[in-house]
């Protein structure tokens, strides 16, 4: 049988091979590179499940682009780990020239990425607007360093929305928050650990009981225990759990459950806006928060690199940051470090801070911490069927 | 038979090969134990409960309208009951989902979203009757009605006359659907992944969910339990058909004369 799967593999090497041809090469410099990619089209793939942010793309970044540079850019919705699989298949069959030119990527899928080596590398020195970037941001990627196979794009913090209506005492702490459930049964639940956020909430409740120390995936016994004795009051009493954060805002604005949850603070106030949530939203920051960046990467066989690199300055320029953070669109938190803007464009992204529905931005940066690494996301993911049990 | 019909068989024959064919495959080398977690043994089981008991209530009601709808002919149940059959199992799900789970009448009495599963049976149930219905009836119109007044004639009783003048006839059909129900019960989405429960999940749920989330690191588990399962349906289907061959062959020839 393993003769079989190697002639198999041959075959579909050798067949392969002949598709593939020398890779695109990118221009020494900006000014360069923008000359290149003049007239051109830029594949942007994207996950495509919001129409604010679909919109931002269509219709705020591509008219511009085409105006400032001459480019196209083309924008195909497609989910994350789905190109990602069809990248390594590329990598595999030795492919040089691929069908995406940029794509929007973080924390599992630029591990992955990274890891198989999909991606190109030292692409900040390359980008004029990177010089502003928030360094802590672009770091790294829910624990992985970025070593420049990527470039922050937005910054967002994990917070809590409550119905203001129905909860009179909100909680402060995770301890408070448990014991509010006790109190309130039924009113509270998370979604599924393979979802992104329920995966993250537990996160949470981890870093209030270890801090940072949990970080290397070996989770004690007793935090299984401890999380066991919330089920019994959650959510039709722990049975069951929402399958994604959709489902849990489902449930909130039926008023089924009181809170819900998820990254990006100001995520509630469209919804609010538009009489989905309750009209008693509030934010709710605990004692510590996570903060997630998101990123734009350049994969190793992009056809048009010159141009994926004039679309990520033009994401980067403090403009079109302001324009992703305007509730109008998207109300994506910038990449960029404040403090290295002008007077002018520094106070137009302050004043954004307001809404109903927002915490405290001081407060919120003060309980930022960073995420920890994907051992510590694996782990919660395999383990946590204990609890749902 | 044309040429072009026996080439388009030969491609719809190939593709379910193909896919076993990728199946093992893909699955040289697996680490069986690895199916030996608590997540895939309470799956097997919850599967088996909601597959069968969903099969066999299908079968039984929707043998029993079949029968009643023969017996009175009363054609307008017959196309009444069509209807389910044109909606979707995502739309089925819904409204069962809507139905059971958010303060509508029968809320509290059954609800969506638990452990027993009663939700995801009714969705099924609810949409396969129809099938079997309609797989049964066709053998009750070709039925021949000497026997059944022959029965009478010999004053047997109701369930006998059942017994003796039209189950023999029903084999085959209901072998047919009984088959069809299970693959399609057994390793479906939809209905249980909005009408079931975080744990346990029916295997097509949590082969789904362990071939999308993460590094693609448990997909293998996925491939290996696809390939028990479509063997385990095949060898079922296979046995079955042979264990009636002979009694199949019988009945037909008796009803050609």
């Amino acid at each position: 049988m393993r003769r079989l799967k190697q002639f198999g593999l041959i075959l579909s090497l050798i067949f392969l091979a002949a598709c593939g041809t020398t890779r695109a090469e990118i221009a020494p410099t900006f000014e360069q590179a923008a000359e290149e990619a003049k007239q051109s089209t830029v594949n942007f793939y994207m996950w495509g499940g919001d129409d604010g942010i679909n919109r931002y793309i269509d219709e705020y970044v591509a008219p511009r682009l085409k105006e400032t540079y001459d480019v196209e850019l083309n924008r195909v919705p497609m989910d994350t780990a789905e190109f990602v699989r069809q990248l390594s298949l590329d990598k595999r069959a030795n492919r040089e020239e691929g069908t995406i030119d940029l794509m929007w990527i973080n924390g599992d899928n630029f591990r992955n990425a990274a890891e198989a080596d999909l991606l190109q590398g030292d692409l900040l020195d390359k980008i004029p607007n990177a010089a502003l970037l928030n360094e802590e941001a672009q770091a790294t990627d829910a624990g992985t360093p970025t070593n420049g196979l990527e470039v922050a794009w937005g910054n967002v913090q994990f917070v809590l929305h409550y119905d203001a209506d129905n909860v009179k005492n909100p909680p402060t702490t995770f301890d408070e928050l448990h014991r509010w459930t006790e109190e309130n049964p039924g009113r509270f639940t998370y979604p599924e650990v393979t979802d992104f956020t329920g995966n993250a909430f537990v996160r949470h409740l981890l870093y209030a009981e270890y801090g940072a120390a949990a970080g290397d995936g070996e989770i004690p016994d007793e935090f299984w225990e401890k999380l066991a004795t919330w089920s019994p009051h959650l959510w039709k009493q722990g049975s069951t759990y929402p399958k994604s954060l959709a489902q849990l805002d489902q449930l909130y604005a039926a008023g089924d459950v009181w809170m819900t949850m998820g990254f990006n603070e100001r995520r509630a106030e469209a919804e609010r806006n538009d009489g989905v949530f309750p009209n008693g939203t509030r934010a709710l920051v605990l004692e510590h928060s996570i903060a997630s960046t998101h990123f734009l990467a350049v994969p190793f066989n992009a056809t048009n690199p010159n141009g994926a690199l004039v679309v990520i300055n033009e994401l980067l320029s403090p403009e079109a940051q302001l324009a992703k953070q305007d509730a109008t669109y998207w109300g994506d938190g910038t990449s960029l470090d404040l403090t290295k803007l002008d007077a002018s464009d520094r106070d137009a992204f302050l004043k954004l801070d307001e809404g109903v529905t927002y915490p405290d931005p001081e407060r919120l940066a003060d309980r930022s911490i960073p995420d920890y690494g994907p051992a510590v996301i694996d782990a919660i993911r395999e383990e946590w069927e204990r609890v749902a049990q | 038979m044309s040429r072009s019909s026996l080439w388009i068989s030969l491609f719809v024959l190939a593709l379910p090969f193909t896919g076993v064919a990728f199946l093992i495959y893909e699955t040289v080398g697996f680490d069986w134990s690895e199916l030996n977690d608590a997540a895939w043994r309470a799956s097997l089981a919850v599967t088996l409960y909601v597959t069968l008991v969903a099969t066999a209530v299908s079968l039984v009601i929707g043998t029993w309208l079949a029968r009643s709808v023969y017996r009175r002919r009363s054609t307008w149940l017959a196309s009444l009951l069509r209807w389910p059959m044109f909606v979707p199992h995502v739309a089925a799900a819904y409204l069962f989902y809507v139905l059971f789970s958010g303060g509508f009448p029968f809320y509290g009495v059954v609800e969506a979203n638990e452990r027993h599963h009663l939700v995801v049976i009714l969705t099924y149930v609810w949409k396969e009757v129809p099938f079997v219905f309609l797989m049964v009836i066709g053998t009750y119109a070709q039925l021949n009605r000497g026997y059944v007044d022959m029965a009478k004639t010999l004053q047997l009783t109701p369930f006998e006359q059942f017994k003796v003048a039209e189950w023999p006839f029903l084999v085959k059909p209901l072998l047919d659907s009984f088959w069809v129900l299970v693959a399609f019960i057994s390793f479906a989405y939809e209905v249980p992944a909005l009408l079931g429960v975080t744990f346990p999940e029916l295997l097509g749920v949590l082969a789904y969910e362990r071939l999308t989330t993460g590094l693609f690191l448990n997909a293998f588990e996925s491939y290996a339990v696809a390939l028990v399962w479509t063997l385990f349906i095949f060898i079922g289907v296979i046995g079955s058909y042979t264990l009636t061959a002979k009694r199949r062959r019988r009945i037909e020839r008796g009803m050609r004369r």
